[in-house]
Order: C-alpha cells, then structure tokens, then sequence
C-alpha cells in the first residue's frame, strides 16, 4: 500500500462514542456551569465541533444564586459558590432551547432541586415541549445549596429512589452527577445505575475553603465552596477508576481536565467520555485542540476506535 | 471578542508602582468599541495562575493597545517581568464602553489605577475637541503620571499634599462642578471613591457612568462569578438577574444609581 494512503487510515481514529442510544461525535462535552446555556460565545468558538454541551444547572424557579465574592483562584484551580444562580425551567424552555435548533451539538440538560418532586416537575415541563435536547444530566452533588442535593448525593436509597423516580418520565438519556465528597463514590454509582440511569458522570467539584489572612475573612462568601481545575484531577481519575470496577454503564469522566492527554488518563482509567470544565475560563475553545490531540495519539498508537481504550489501566487491576 | 496572541512591544514603570504595557494586537483592536473596555490577559500557559487577569484598555488605535496597571499581587508582578518581544494570550475587547454627549461639559474622574478607562476616554473625548475635565487623585506625588493645569482642564489630587490639590478626588470634584456645574461624571476607582462619586452626583441629581471592578472568571458571562449588586432590573441578554449583574457582559460600566456598593 502507497504510504501516504496508509497514514490517511491511520490517522482516521473513529472518535465517536455511544452512551445509552445517543451517538457522540467525540468524547468531549463542556461541563455544567462552565459553558453557559451554551449560546453565549458562539461568535467565538465553533461549538458544533464538540462532542456535546451540559448547560448550567437548571431549577424549578429562577435562582439569583449567592452573594459575591462567588469565585477565588486557588494552586492549580479555582473555589466557586455560585449557589446555582439560573433562569429556571419556564424562561429555560422560552428564551433557551428555541436557541439550540442549529447548534450541531449534542445539548444535556444539568437539573437541580431540593425534593424528587421539583426534579420531576422540571422533567416534565422540557418532555412536554418539543426540543432537541439529547438528555439530562442530574445534579445530585451541588455542594453550595444549603438545602440542596447534597442529601441525595451522599445517600445509596435517596440517589436510587431518584433516578428511578425519573427513569419513569423520560427516555432520553439519564445522567446522573456524582459527588467526590462521599465515603464511596462506586456504591452511589451502583444506585444509578441500580434505577436505571444510562451513564453517571464524576466528579462534581471537592469541598475546599480558602482563607484572606489580612482581612480574616472567607474569600468566597459562603465560606465552603467547591473546588476545580487540574487540583482535583487525580481525584477526578480515582473515582473514575474505582466507578469502573463497580458498574457497567458508560462513566463520563470530569475533573481538571486541560488538554488531550489529560481526556485519555480519563478514559484510561474507565471513562467512555468526557467533560470539560474550568479550562474553558482560559480558553472557551479549549476542547476543540483537544480533539485534535487525541486523533494524534489514536496515529501513534495505532487506535481505530477510542472506545477501545475506555478502562484498559483499570480492567488490568481488577 | 477574540482570542489572540499578542506581542509586547513596550512594558514600562511609567509612576511608582505603576506600569503601562503596549501590545499588537489587530484583532482584538479590530473590534474594539470605545473606552471602558476591557481585556482579560492569561499570566502563563501553565496553571500557576488558573485565572485570566482584567484589565481596562488605555488606548487602542493602529493595531496597538496598552493598559495602565498597578502591582497588587503575583499576578500584575508577572506582567511587569515581560519584556517587549514577550508574548501573551489575551481575550477581548470585552464588556461595555462610555456613552457620552458631543459637548457636554463631562467631568472624567479617575482613583488610583482606575485611571486606564478614564484617560483613553479624556483622549477620545479630546479629539472630538470636547470641553471636558479631568480629575486625578493618587496617594502621592510619584504616582501621577500627569501634571496639575486647572487651566487645560487637568486637576490633580494628593492624599498627602505634595501634588494638587490636597486630599481625594472629591475635593477636585466639588471645585470643578461648582465651577461648571458639569452635564455627566465618568468615573473609575477603587471602590470607597466610586461610592462617595455615587452619593454626590445622586445628591447634586446629575447622571454619572461608573466603571466597576469585581473578581473576575471567564470574562464572557458562562461562569457567573464577577457580580455585582443592581439596583434597577434591566433585561439584559445574558444576565437576566434581578438583585445580580454579570459585570463581564453588562458592565463594566453602570449609571450610578443601578449599582449598589455592598
Ligand atoms: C473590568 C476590570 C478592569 C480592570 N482594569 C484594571 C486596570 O486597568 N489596571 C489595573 O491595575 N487593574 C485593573 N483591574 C484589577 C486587576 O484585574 C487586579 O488588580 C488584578 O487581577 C490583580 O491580580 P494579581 O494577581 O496581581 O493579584 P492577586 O494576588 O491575585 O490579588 C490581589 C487582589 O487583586 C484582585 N484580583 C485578583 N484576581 C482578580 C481577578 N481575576 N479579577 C479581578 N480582581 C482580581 C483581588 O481584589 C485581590 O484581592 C481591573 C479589574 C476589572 C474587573
Ligand atoms: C463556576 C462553576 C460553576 C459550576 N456550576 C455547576 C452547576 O451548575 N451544576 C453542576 O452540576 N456542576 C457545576 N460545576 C461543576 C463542574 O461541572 C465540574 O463538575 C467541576 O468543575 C470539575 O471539573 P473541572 O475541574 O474541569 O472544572 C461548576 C463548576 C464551576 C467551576
């Protein structure tokens, strides 16, 4: 075979991915809270090429969210407590989704309540109009909302009764959103996966604190918040890793994620895809390089699939 | 809005403590809308500092764009160690700019390093021949930039005395606007300034745009964290909030009496 028709084979990695029944086009999706509604910088990235898009958590009623200071940098990341400022589900379905017809990207709604009832409602609201959105992805594990999920997230029976709860509702994908900030990670995912959800996602960001000495104050004003960026990813990839040896529905990776490689430490370690977070502050248009990343790395080593991969380090230690 | 790689061409202490840097950067010039823009400039393309850093554009024609910054911290000091030649991303131009009148007697007030927007406007304002004044207040002498000419309409202020007239801006203030009773303030501070400029004009009931600052994250209005408290609900296009405003998306610039000073 001519060379220059074999590297072309070569370099044709197939990137897409399938979670539940809906087809990705690559593993990489922008994770909730960290790109909007997904609208927003559209006149500066070209969005379609993602794999998808996770909007900000969405809430039965509009929230204006928590005081400032919300957001401090930290060594290698970032604490935020936005406390799930949103438009609410009516203006979501008004002014939003109508916006999403020539996106070209799969969009995943994130949902957040306080009661099964508010998660159901709002399910119910989107199901009951006409939209593209692919599925949803449920926030059980926002630690910034004081009666928030945080009782779901930590809880076996209360993460099960919930996603069955939605299970019954919807066909569209269910993703359910894990916590790191629980004694184990894998028995929540196995409740997931128990009530039928198609994926679960890890990680939410990990409870952190910062402290302004001069002022002897909190520098985020809730006190507690949550941190990200690449500080938290090798607790990102552990959980990934430890979810993958419990469950067998696909995992989607987060957690401090800056470029390709840091994508296939992910899927390495058990993720079927992946998601995108606090780098996107730097760089809107970071997950597009990424792409291009991987398909480099699928020529080297001769990858056809990137499903291929998915948990190869952690099936070796099983 | 735009994404660029800018080349420094000039990074100079040009006051105590305080620096101007100059940059091409045609894109992001390209889209450039008036002063009170800004820009958010990434430190280092590792993650020693996660956060891009805001700054107000000084001045922008030919391609070129500077910004006048004050070392604060870890941040604005890895500004001041590059070296023209040096290269660094920058996002922008972002955020609103100055809506002024042709002609009206516009008082510019700037604190500290808030004088990047206030001078680029006194500069945009100057070529349209427009009647206007400009205030200046610093700690000290050596951080003014200027010189004191009440009769070209540039008036300086010192904490301690040793330039201008003595004490804050607000002293200048009161002189100035007896004498022209001014049409709109425009003002950019630290935040105690902006608030005393917000009691006086809403006491003397003449309109004034402040420029504010807030912790900054993305700069494009996905991440929800440079808020600022609002008093009047105007529906904007990404910051729907009531009682919050987005400052990357609707501001930097506020009417005075829509922003509360927590
Ligand atoms: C719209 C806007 C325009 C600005 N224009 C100018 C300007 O023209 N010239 C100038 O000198 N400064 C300007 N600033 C302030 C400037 O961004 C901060 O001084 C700078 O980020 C400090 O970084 P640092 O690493 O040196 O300080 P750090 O050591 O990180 O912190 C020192 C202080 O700086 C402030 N700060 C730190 N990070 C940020 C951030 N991401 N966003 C906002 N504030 C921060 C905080 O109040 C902090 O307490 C502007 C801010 C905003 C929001
Ligand atoms: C400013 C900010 C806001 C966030 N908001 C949400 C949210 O509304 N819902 C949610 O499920 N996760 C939210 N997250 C968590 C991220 O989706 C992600 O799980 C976490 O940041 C870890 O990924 P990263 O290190 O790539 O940022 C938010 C994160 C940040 C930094």
């Amino acid at each position: 075979m001519d060379l220059f028709i074999q590297q072309e084979m070569l370099s044709l990695i197939d990137m897409s991915i399938k979670i539940g029944k809906v087809l990705f086009k690559n593993p990489i999706i922008t994770a909730s809270g960290t790109f909007g509604y997904g609208t927003e910088v559209s006149s500066l990235v070209n969005v379609s090429k993602f794999g998808g898009i996770v909007t900000k958590s969405i809430t039965l009623n509009p929230r204006e969210g928590n005081p400032p200071p919300r957001i401090v940098e930290t060594p290698s990341g970032m604490l935020n407590s936005i406390g799930l400022a949103n438009i609410g589900v009516d203006q979501y379905i008004s002014k939003k989704i109508p916006l999403y017809s020539t996106i070209g990207t799969n969009i995943i709604m994130n949902i957040a309540g306080t009661t099964v009832n508010e998660y159901i409602e709002i399910i119910k609201k989107v199901e009951s109009v006409s939209s593209n959105i692919v599925g949803y992805e449920i926030n059980i594990s926002c630690p910034n909302v004081k009666r928030g999920g945080m009782e779901f997230g930590i809880d076996c029976d209360l993460t099960e009764k919930l996603t069955e709860s939605l299970r019954k509702i919807t066909e569209r994908l269910l993703i359910v959103k894990l916590s790191p900030n629980v004694t184990n990670i894998a028995s929540i995912a196995q409740s997931a996966e128990k009530a039928g959800a198609d994926a679960v996602s890890a990680i939410n960001t990990v409870v952190g604190m910062s402290i302004d000495i001069h002022k002897q104050k909190s520098k985020v004003y809730t006190k507690l918040s949550g941190l990200s960026g690449p500080a938290i990813r090798p607790i990102g990839i552990a959980s990934v890793h430890k979810i993958f040896q419990a469950i067998d529905i696909p995992i989607i990776g987060i957690g401090g994620i800056t470029c390709g490689n840091d994508v296939l430490e992910y899927i390495l370690a058990g993720a079927s895809a992946v998601q995108v977070g606090t780098s996107n502050y730097r760089d809107p248009g970071i997950a597009l390089s990424m792409i291009e990343e991987i398909k480099l790395y699928g020529e080297k080593y001769i990858i056809s699939s990137i499903s291929d991969i998915v948990g190869v380090v952690s099936s070796n230690t099983k | 809005m735009k994404t660029e790689d800018v080349i420094i061409i000039n990074n100079n202490e040009i006051a105590s403590e305080i620096w101007e840097m100059e940059f091409l950067a045609p894109k992001i010039s390209s889209n450039y809308k008036g002063a009170g823009q800004f820009i958010q400039i990434q430190l280092d393309p590792g993650w020693g500092n996660p956060l891009r850093r805001p700054m107000s554009i000084a001045s922008c024609r030919d391609s070129k764009i500077s910004i006048i910054y004050k070392i604060f911290g870890q941040g604005t000091k890895i500004l001041s160690q590059k070296i023209s030649g040096d290269v660094l991303n920058v996002l922008g131009p972002l955020g609103n700019s100055f809506q002024y009148k042709k002609n009206n007697l516009n008082i510019l007030v700037g604190g500290g390093v808030g004088l990047a927007p206030i001078i680029n406007l006194w500069k945009e304002l100057d070529e349209l021949r427009d009647n206007s004044y400009l205030i200046i207040g610093a700690k000290t002498k050596n951080e003014h930039i200027h010189s004191h000419n009440p009769d070209e309409h540039i008036y300086l202020t010192t904490d301690d005395g040793s330039m201008g007239l003595p004490g804050t801006v607000m002293e200048a203030l009161k002189v100035v606007y007896e004498n022209v009773k001014s049409s709109e303030v425009f003002a950019c501070g630290p935040e105690p300034m902006l608030k005393q400029i917000q009691s006086f004009v809403i006491k003397n009931n003449i309109p004034a745009q402040l420029s504010v600052e807030s912790y900054m994250g993305c700069g494009v209005g996905i991440c929800q964290g440079c808020i600022i408290s609002r008093r009047n609900y105007k529906n904007k296009n990404h910051s729907y909030h009531k009682k919050y405003s987005l400052v990357c998306v609707d501001g930097p610039i506020y009417s005075a009496g829509d922003v509360i000073f927590d």
